[in-house]
């Protein structure tokens, strides 16, 4: 298990919104179901002493903090307050913080993740589901009705084309670790690089499914610093050149940052890519025959 | 949202950067007042939201004799297909060195990534493939309001000094306008000093309400209807529309519309909540779309409301033909209610793309 199990508390700020009241439900269904602890507290300001679902609320995080043992929080507050929540969660002391807000201005995330590091805080996201390691814990929004309990863990930059993958995976008896959505936005805070590290220490872990994206380099680096196997999947093929970022993402990338250098690259250092997702079971299956 | 020339000078220019003398016109005889301060030649460049201008004659030189007619001959022109409605008329420079400067968000470190070379100018691409080692890089703390001063020391090496407070100044240009990208090619040295002969500012999409931009010029008129509406929309040249949930999902359908042969019409992610109306108006939009013969609706979601989306697509009321794929809850309900009135409802991507491909061929 990575980032956390049945016996991590869950914070989620933005309790009494729509989004989060809606998914304080579902993840506590999902504890009940694993006899996981699940979210045991709410934080929105303003109001605390509110319940939802049963769970109190607090004004803010260290107040919450005082009351129960927390390990990780779930961020639904609404774009322009996003920041602000991932400092304050990790000033508190919080270890992982799942933002699945989207739309938060990129110059807002370089300082809220930059900050969360200098406080040792994992962040997970924005603009991301989450992470669900099946019969422990749900941290977001995953369905967790498509996933089963199993040794390959997942890492995708996507939200619904990770259900596809991880639903194509348990149609296939394939069953999972621990899915990780880290985000699509420009900045993110763990990447692929992050998550594989820690893929690489947990003994649930026995091959890896990288789910990229068109854009940057950062599945080549998670790709290649691990010796897990791996079967990729880069969504973007046929897309067409994205609208150019001035010279600077040229020099950057070197002017190979399109889908189909991207796959080269991966090929290169060995790593199979599935040209469709419903290859990727057949994939994973002939990892474990080889037994590489 | 991509800043015109003379919006992204003006930003440059209030942070304190040099720029040379320039006005903007909207008529060849609005040039006239503006000779005395223009001097004796000058550059005229069309305002236009296109990259490589200068390749297509989007920028002419003139001088006081010729400028009137030169102005006219510039807003007669159509710049890549566009018209051109404004240009910058500016004082020409007595170029001395061409110096690159940008700065722009690095994904692996998640930092501001300054680069900056000695070998500016219209050949940087080439100079970055052919000899990265000219480019000088370095990350910045976001959470620092200036750039430290060993680190403007390492992106100079031997550059002039003078060049040091132009890096600062552009740094927090980028962080207060909320930029993706801050560049300035070339950055010039004259014998009057440090200029900005050009300058390129992309604001981050997520943070134009907060700039006081109120429309993203870079959007076709169906994007903008597409962004009112919630969704992220992108047109494309086939005949394939393509309706998803989630950016990875659309793409990915593409992608395999791709492989089976078949051309994307579009990319149009509904986004979360897939509720009929929702789904009523992407069918709409898409359908509106003159080239589309047939639509793929691809929607995959443990909450999404099946009977909720073959609402939608029945009450869309389309012409052309809609082959959809839906997992989610009350899936039973809504394949009844989609197969009764004749839509085609099939069990996965890989069905309903190929179907679609099919059908175009």
């Amino acid at each position: 298990m990575i980032y956390g199990d049945k016996k991590t508390g869950v914070l989620v700020q933005g309790a009494t919104g729509k989004q989060g009241e809606f998914h304080i439900g579902l993840m506590n269904e999902y504890a009940r179901q694993v006899g996981g602890r699940g979210v045991v507290a709410g934080v929105t300001p303003g109001k605390g002493g509110q319940q939802v679902h049963g769970v109190p609320v607090y004004n803010t995080v260290k107040d919450a903090m005082k009351e129960h043992d927390i390990g990780a929080a779930v961020i639904f507050v609404p774009a322009g307050a996003a920041a602000d929540a991932i400092m304050e969660e990790a000033n508190a002391g919080i270890d992982t913080i799942v933002c699945i807000t989207e739309h938060i201005p990129v110059q807002d995330t370089m300082k809220a993740v930059a900050y969360a590091r200098m406080e040792g805080a994992s962040v997970i996201g924005p603009n991301c589901p989450g992470l669900l390691s099946p019969g422990e814990v749900k941290m977001g929004i995953m369905p967790s009705a498509l996933f089963t309990r199993g040794h390959v863990g997942v890492i995708s930059r996507s939200g619904t084309l990770t259900y596809e993958v991880v639903d194509e995976l348990t149609r296939a008896g394939i069953g999972q670790s621990t899915v990780v959505g880290i985000g699509g936005d420009p900045v993110i805070g763990q990447t692929f690089v992050d998550v594989m590290q820690r893929f690489e220490k947990d003994p649930e872990t026995k091959a890896v499914v990288l789910i990229g994206e068109v854009g940057g380099n950062l599945e080549e680096e998670g790709a290649t610093c691990t010796d897990l196997p791996i079967v990729s999947y880069i969504a973007g093929v046929s897309a067409p050149p994205d609208k150019r970022m001035g010279h600077a993402g040229a020099i950057v990338e070197g002017g190979e940052g399109d889908a189909k250098s991207k796959i080269a690259r991966l090929k290169k250092h060995g790593v199979p890519v599935a040209s469709r997702v419903s290859e990727i079971p057949e994939m994973v299956r002939e990892l474990f025959r080889c037994g590489c | 949202m991509k800043l015109r020339e003379y919006e992204a000078k003006n930003v440059i220019k209030a942070a304190g950067i040099p720029v040379p003398a320039g006005f903007l016109i909207r008529t060849p005889d609005e040039l006239t007042p503006h000779f005395d301060a223009l001097g004796d030649a000058f550059v005229l460049k069309a305002q236009v939201d296109v990259g490589g201008r200068g390749k297509a004659g989007g920028i002419l030189m003139a001088d006081r004799a010729t400028g009137t007619k030169v102005a006219k001959e510039l807003f007669a022109k159509q710049i890549k297909g566009l018209p051109v409605k404004e240009v910058l008329a500016e004082q020409k420079l007595a170029i001395q060195h061409e110096y690159y400067l940008s700065i722009t968000v690095d994904r692996s470190s998640q930092q501001p990534l300054i680069l900056f070379t000695e070998a500016g100018g219209v050949e940087i691409e080439i100079t970055a493939k052919e000899h990265p080692e000219l480019i000088r890089k370095v990350v910045a703390n976001p959470l620092m309001k200036d750039l430290p001063p060993f680190l403007i020391r390492e992106l100079l090496g031997n550059a002039p000094k003078e060049i040091g407070p132009v890096i600062n100044k552009l740094y927090k240009v980028f962080i207060e306008k909320d930029a993706l990208l801050a560049e300035i090619n070339p950055l010039v040295a004259t014998p009057g000093g440090i200029f900005a002969a050009d300058a390129k500012i992309i604001v981050d999409d997520n943070a134009l309400g907060r700039q006081g931009i109120t429309v993203n010029r870079d959007l076709s008129e169906r994007e903008r209807e597409a962004e009112k509406y919630g969704f992220s929309y992108v047109e494309l040249d086939g005949k394939i529309g393509v309706i998803g949930n989630g950016a990875g999902l659309t793409m990915a359908t593409l992608d395999l519309i791709e492989y089976y042969g078949g051309k994307a019409a579009n990319f149009l992610d509904v986004g979360g909540g897939a509720e009929s109306d929702r789904v009523k108006n992407a069918v709409r939009l898409v359908a509106s779309v003159p080239s589309v013969k047939v639509i793929v609706v691809n929607l995959l979601g443990g909450i999404t409301k099946c009977d909720e989306v073959a609402k939608g697509i029945i009450a869309a009321e389309i012409p052309q033909k809609v082959i959809v794929r839906l997992a989610g809850t009350n899936e039973a309900e809504g394949r009844r209610l989609l197969t009764e009135k004749g839509y085609e409802m099939l069990d996965t991507m890989d069905l309903v793309v190929k179907k679609a491909v099919e059908v175009t061929a």
